[in-house]
């Protein structure tokens, strides 16, 4: 019966290479704004960064839209729109994920991920720097 | 003291684990040695008492709050319930390893009790092995710069050893913990992780039998005992999935019952890679023809388990996971785990290679090892798409530096066609299994459960409105797996009932697949008519932000105003009907009474939860969290959460404006009793409540109830220079306690100076009942005014203005997906009564062999 076997072994490799392509398509890598502006098409960015307290944020119920500021790693700032109600934890968060996309100097996020200050890595020195998350 | 105890135990632990492992290894070796294999017994018993006394100091610490333990300060306070002081004993990192140990020992006991001589030794050797991993994993001491597990008996300098203060001062107690995250506060905490736990731990058990098998070449003989073992491990960790899908559902607000999050993957491909090491056994079951793939899934049920607890607990997710990970400096040891086990494993199996006797490779296409085979590779396979999906931190950097998780289409676009074959295959399987078929008879066996299934599914496309292709075919294999193995049930019930756990089993698992799609493809947001036309408005570009910009994103959240029912739905209204506190349940709890209203006239309640997470709030911030609310039915949920409250955004404007250092606690408490007053000097109330309402309504505030009854013009010589306009309001007052009642008619007007309008409206005061009334503004359009009372305490702010925002979904059918697991489970509980009496028989018949 060597043809099953054959006909096998090409289905377990078409799956394998067309999973491994498929993945490769779906996920993206973290980037900053500057990068995110190249890509105003895809609305699956991810951009990495830090909120600036010092600039106004908070939920319009007008706009239905919750804004804030956001730096980016690199230091520069965009506005960030969401529409949802500010997420639980948002003030605490150390660090931010925003996923959404880049559109006319604006952030437009589908989803905000955040990152909590641990209290388990409180000393942080003996510990990776792979952070804990909370959301 | 009781720490150095526990420390102590964990390392005699591991060292009689090791102690165990040796001895178990030279009585497996050569010919049995009942004698050695005694003591291995007595080592690995030992070792089982000694993890049980740990978790017992553990638990000590626990419950008599001994905080210099980091453990205890980090996982519990001392304002905990009991419960979930219990529950802290498994919350953390090192507490989980130690129930997942203490499991662990259990299976081995229950091993060495039940397993027969020539497979009991070297299968506890195994057990051993991974018990040896385990414990290591726990024993916190360093050799030179190498750590090696982490001790749930740190104390907090331990723990923390550059903390400055605690390098000052060693011997700190803190006066109360950090406690338990306030997400975990649920009962499903108590059940969810033991059951999860000990899924794992006996998941131990086919990848120590084909461990075992591989070693002694009984490649055909393990198959046997191992059954029953994992079918068990199998509706274990099912049981545990759902406990855990069902919690996140009903209590958090991730949205539903499944999000491919990590954790949840950390759960579900063990069990897809036990289920396919399940099918891969029976096929070889009672066959001289022994299959490499029962033994080397069998063998992958465990590096799974081992591969899952390295992305969950090494910290290599923290960018991708709602669950918080902590890496506790375990990094190398958890990959040396992994390695160690997925090595020696391996190792084995290819050592063996050679010597596994050759499958002859004759089966037919539409024979049963065939079908039952590739059932069990498409189940494998779908492992291996969720575990690809879940690596992406790992595995993405092949293609991108930084990678981020997959959207969750990757997992439903890839597991959605595998899930079709599988439904198909698990009729086809169960024709093959119990009967002999060619095409053509098998065709002609089919037909009529492709009849009714076809009918079935073509009425729920036109019914449900369906007109995705794709889904098309899911809806028909959905229901073609429930037809095809109710058939199947009712041909094998006549003759051997004992025999339909397997067609059940499939029937769950179709009954499943169609809830899923149901109640995730087919969920709505349930709107009022204001936020559709909006959505609508934004879908057509309509919507401008002020700066010019298009909006872009619809909203799926509506606002109630207290005692004004919305329309959310064409037969369907919601109405905010109050906000009780609930300080009982949490200091600061809100609960929410949202009344929902059928066309016909039935009703029902819902009561959402908004509550202040009290472990990362601070005095002048609260962080707020919200329990959703389902209201099962037969046909579809309603779930429900508060996004917002005036209740909510008062409490943070007062602390935004009025920052005070205070305990949190008592401030969310205070908060929750009398909302904004404050006392000046003279202990007089000195908070002014506004509140609106038209004429002929009644409001009453604290037990006075005043009466607007008509507007009455003002005459000039009343009114200051240059008014515009003046006009009174006739108010009557009542004291709700006495019945005496006053008239009052305060005086509104709006005075123009310098081209300025200002208003004009002198209090009106009551000596007698201590207040004064102020008439301070006028809607003329709609005859509303508002009143400003002060003196009164502010009751009565609740309920004016008051409004929460709702989120709420419909989603279809999640009764299924609940019913199909239920299914599954009653399934996998027959079959392992089944397999169970089979060994027995087989065990008895081979002692009468020996005997006679």
């Amino acid at each position: 019966m060597k043809p099953k076997v054959i006909v096998g072994v090409i289905f377990i490799a078409g799956f394998t290479s067309l999973l491994f392509y498929n993945f490769g398509n779906s996920i993206s890598t973290y980037m900053d704004f500057a990068q995110a502006s190249t890509q105003s098409n895809s609305s699956n960015v991810h951009v990495v960064g830090d909120w600036d307290n010092s600039k106004p944020s908070g939920f319009s119920y007008k706009t239905k839209t919750f804004t804030f500021y956001m730096k980016d790693l690199k230091g520069n700032e965009k506005k960030v729109v969401y529409p949802k109600p500010e997420p639980n934890n948002f003030e605490q968060a150390k660090r931010l994920v925003v996923v959404g996309q880049l559109k006319d100097n604006t952030f437009y996020a589908d989803e905000i991920l955040m990152k909590c200050p641990s209290k388990y890595n409180a000393d942080g020195s003996n510990l990776k720097s792979r952070g804990p998350k909370k959301n | 003291m009781i720490g150095q105890i526990g420390k102590i135990l964990i390392i005699s632990a591991f060292v009689i684990s090791l102690a165990a492992l040796f001895t178990y290894y030279k009585a497996a070796k050569n010919q049995l040695n009942l004698k050695l294999e005694k003591n291995a017994h007595r080592l690995f018993a030992l070792m089982g008492l000694m993890v049980v006394a740990v978790s017992g100091l553990l638990i000590y610490l626990i419950f008599t709050h001994q905080f210099q333990y980091y453990y205890v300060y980090d996982h519990t306070s001392l304002n905990l319930q009991k419960r979930y002081l219990m529950a802290a004993f498994y919350s953390g990192q090192t507490g989980s390893f130690l129930l997942w140990i203490m499991w662990t020992a259990l299976i081995g006991w229950a091993l060495i009790k039940w397993t027969d001589d020539e497979f009991r030794a070297p299968v506890m050797l195994f057990v051993t092995l991974i018990e040896v991993f385990l414990l290591s994993m726990l024993l916190g001491f360093s050799i030179g710069p190498v750590h090696i597990g982490a001790s749930p008996f740190r104390t907090l300098s331990e723990a923390m050893p550059n903390a400055p203060f605690l390098k000052a001062h060693p011997d700190f107690v803190p006066a109360d913990g950090n406690g338990l995250n306030d997400l975990l506060k649920s009962p499903w905490i108590l059940i969810h992780p033991p059951i999860l736990f000990f899924g794992f731990a006996m998941m131990t058990v086919p990848f120590s039998y084909a461990m075992a098998a591989l070693w002694k070449r009984k490649y055909t003989e393990w198959i046997k005992p191992v059954l029953p073992w994992t079918i068990g491990a199998n509706l274990c960790l099912i049981t545990a999935i759902f406990l855990g899908g069902y919690w996140a559902y009903v209590t958090l607000s991730f949205g539903g019952y499944w999000a491919w999050d990590p954790v949840e993957n950390a759960s579900f491909v063990p069990w897809l890679v036990g289920v396919a090491a399940l099918h891969a056994m029976l096929v070889q079951r009672g066959k001289d023809k022994p299959k490499k793939t029962s033994i080397l899934f069998s063998l992958f049920t465990f590096i799974a388990v081992a591969y899952e607890s390295f992305l969950t607990r090494s910290g290599v997710l923290g960018d991708s996971s709602v669950h918080s990970f902590v890496d506790l400096g375990l990094y190398d040891q958890l990959v040396f785990f992994l390695l160690a086990v997925t090595l020696v494993a391996l190792g084995m199996f290819f050592y063996r290679w050679k010597d596994l006797p050759k499958s002859d490779g004759t089966s037919r296409l539409l024979s049963r090892d065939f079908v039952v085979f590739t059932g069990a590779m498409v189940i494998f396979l779908s492992g291996l798409v969720i575990i690809l999906g879940t690596s992406s931190p790992v595995i993405g950097k092949l293609f991108v530096s930084h990678p981020t998780p997959p959207p969750k289409s990757f997992y439903n676009n890839w597991t959605m066609p595998l899930a079709i074959a599988i439904a198909i295959l698990s009729v086809i399987g169960q024709y093959v299994w119990w009967k002999k078929y060619d095409a053509e008879s098998l065709s002609e066996a089919l037909l009529g459960p492709l009849v009714i299934s076809s009918i079935l599914a073509i009425a729920t496309i036109i019914l449900g409105n369906i007109h995705d292709i794709a889904y098309m075919i899911y809806v028909f294999a959905g229901y073609f797996g429930v037809v095809g193995n109710a058939f199947i049930i009712i041909r094998l019930y006549k003759k051997q009932p004992k025999l339909i756990g397997g067609a059940i089993t499939h029937i769950g698992f179709a009954v499943m697949l169609i809830g899923i799609l149901a109640s995730s493809a087919y969920q709505t947001n349930l709107l009022d008519p204001e936020t559709r036309a909006y959505n609508n408005a934004v879908k057509h570009g309509k919507v401008v932000n002020k700066d010019g910009t298009t909006v872009m994103k619809q909203v799926n959240f509506f606002q109630l105003d207290k005692g004004q029912p919305k329309k959310i739905d064409k037969n369907l209204t919601a109405t905010f009907v109050n906000m009780k506190m609930d300080n009982a349940a949490r200091p600061g709890q809100q609960k929410y009474t949202i009344k929902f209203q059928y066309k016909n006239g039935k009703t029902f309640l819902m009561y959402p939860v908004v509550y202040p997470m009290l472990t990362t709030s601070t005095a002048n911030k609260i962080n707020w969290s919200v329990s959703p609310q389902v209201k099962a039915g037969l046909f579809h949920d309603i779930y429900l959460y508060v996004g917002g409250s005036s209740y909510v955004q008062n409490i943070n404007d007062e602390l935004k404006n009025n920052p005070k250092v205070e305990n949190v606690t008592e401030r969310v408490k205070n908060a929750g009793q009398n909302e904004s007053s404050t006392q000046d000097n003279n202990g007089k109330k000195s908070d002014i409540v506004s509140f609106k309402f038209h004429r002929g309504q009644s409001k009453t505030i604290d037990g006075y109830t005043f009466t607007f009854t008509k507007f009455k013009k003002a005459s000039d010589s009343e009114l200051p220079d240059s008014s515009v306009i003046g006009v009174h309001a006739l108010i009557n007052i009542k004291e709700d306690s006495t019945g005496a009642t006053k008239s009052i008619s305060p005086l509104f007007a709006v005075v123009q100076k310098k081209g300025k309008k200002l208003s004009y409206s002198p209090p009106v005061a009551l000596n007698d009942w201590n207040f004064a009334v102020q008439f301070s503004n006028v809607k003329p359009m709609s005859d509303e005014i508002q009143l400003s009372v002060s003196g009164l305490k502010n009751t009565a702010q609740n309920d004016q203005d008051a409004w929460v925002v709702v989120v709420a979904e419909r989603k279809p059918f999640v009764s299924l997906v609940w019913a199909g697991i239920f299914i599954l489970m009653i399934g996998f509980s027959i079959s392992i009564l089944r397999r169970w009496a089979d060994d027995k028989r087989r065990t008895e018949r081979m002692k009468a062999a020996k005997s006679s």
